[in-house]
């Protein structure tokens, strides 16, 4: 996408091919968010995610219309929250959030008032 | 300039709305799409009576039932998401989506919340702490959080006790750095990888924690210059009246919503005589 000079946004440069890197970055995801279980509800979203944008990416030829549809914002703020998703995912798997609460509150912590 | 600042303003003050023109295209706007469970940013779905705004039609402020709706979704989602971690999830009559923690596991949420796609909670409003000393864990720690690109706020709430200590978040908002600062030193709520946590508000010298519910109000030591030693001194407090506490709880029930049922004495046996 060669016509856009700037991002209008301080620290985000323009990218030169969005589209490649954000099919990197959605497929990186997937096969991240692959090594939880199965029933984990985490997984479950964020694949349908990461599949949602995938075909967008495949079935929108126009880069105009890729920027409205694949998400709030411009490409490179779309990488960046690409981005911060795999970081999560990555710290997902060892922190195993979808395992069932551990600690219960202690009795009236949370009554009000 | 003055355009920009309305277009601001109602950005600020509607949700879902068409967003300052940013970049050098024209013709792209940016919209801020309400919250809501469904990884769908698809902005020309008018879901659940949401009306974008264009150049005919004004933007309008979404009804607090819509909102509500939303956060309800939403609060769904996070939990499903992270059960090892949320406690309970609650939202205030005025549609406030708040996330009872444990506090074992705060970092990891709010880097969910900051991570995540769909939360994108990058701006940290404000740290506190609530004290209860009723409650075993007297402080409830309180992190407000605000989603800029789909303008939402959030509270994660938290629990400790005198002794033990909270995981800092500083690694992950910046922010939190003078917010713990404050808490330690108003609190006495210590933070484990603090790059640096000391007194910030209260006098170099000074000893106990002023906020907590037992510290008194005029606190116990005050400060004069000595005209003899020719320096500040400081001396226990001394009152010209003594302290006077007003009553000043309303005669009426304040909560009747919140009233506990008394607990009555089971009912009397029946004899076997009363036939």
């Amino acid at each position: 996408m060669a016509s856009k000079i700037s991002t209008g946004l301080v620290g985000l440069a323009v990218e030169a091919n969005p589209r490649q890197k954000l099919n990197i970055l959605y497929n990186s995801i997937l096969s991240v968010v692959s090594k939880i279980p199965a029933t984990a509800s985490y997984r479950k979203y964020t694949e349908e995610f990461a599949n949602q944008q995938l075909k967008k990416l495949d079935t929108i030829k126009d880069d105009v219309q890729l920027e409205i549809d694949l998400g709030p914002g411009q490409f490179e703020e779309v990488i960046y929250n690409a981005k911060a998703e795999l970081r999560l995912a990555r710290k997902m798997i060892s922190w195993k959030p979808w395992e069932g609460l551990v600690v219960q509150p202690p009795p009236g912590q949370w009554d009000w008032p | 300039m003055a355009s920009l600042f309305r277009s601001g303003l109602r950005l600020a003050r509607n949700f879902g709305t068409k967003a300052t023109v940013l970049g050098p295209h024209s013709s792209i706007t940016r919209y801020s799409v309400p919250l809501c469970a469904k990884y769908s940013t698809d902005v020309s779905e008018t879901s659940s009576g949401i009306i974008q705004p264009t150049e005919q039609i004004p933007a309008v402020r979404v009804s607090p039932e819509i909102v509500r709706q939303k956060l309800v979704e939403y609060g769904n989602f996070v939990s499903e998401c992270l059960p090892k971690f949320v406690q309970q999830v609650q939202i205030t009559h005025t549609n406030e989506l708040e996330l009872l923690v444990d506090p074992e596991y705060i970092v990891q949420i709010i880097s969910f919340l900051k991570d995540n796609v769909l939360s994108q909670f990058t701006n940290l409003s404000d740290i506190t702490v609530v004290d209860v000393p009723t409650r075993p864990c007297r402080f409830e720690l309180v992190y407000n959080l605000l989603s800029l690109t789909y303008n939402q706020r959030i509270r994660v709430k938290s629990y400790t006790d005198e002794l033990t200590a909270i995981d800092s978040i500083v690694e992950i908002h910046e922010g939190a750095n003078w917010y713990e600062r404050e808490i330690w030193d108003m609190f006495g709520v210590f933070f484990k990888n603090h790059p640096d946590l000391r007194r910030i508000l209260t006098d170099y010298g000074f000893d106990g924690h002023p906020f907590r519910k037992d510290f008194p109000l005029s606190g116990y030591y005050e400060v004069r210059y000595d005209d003899e030693t020719e320096r500040i001194v400081r001396e226990p407090l001394e009152m010209a009246q003594e302290f006077r506490k007003f009553d000043l709880t309303s005669p009426w029930e304040a909560f009747p919503k919140y009233r506990k049922p008394a607990e009555l004495p089971p009912p009397p046996a029946e004899t076997e005589d009363k036939k």
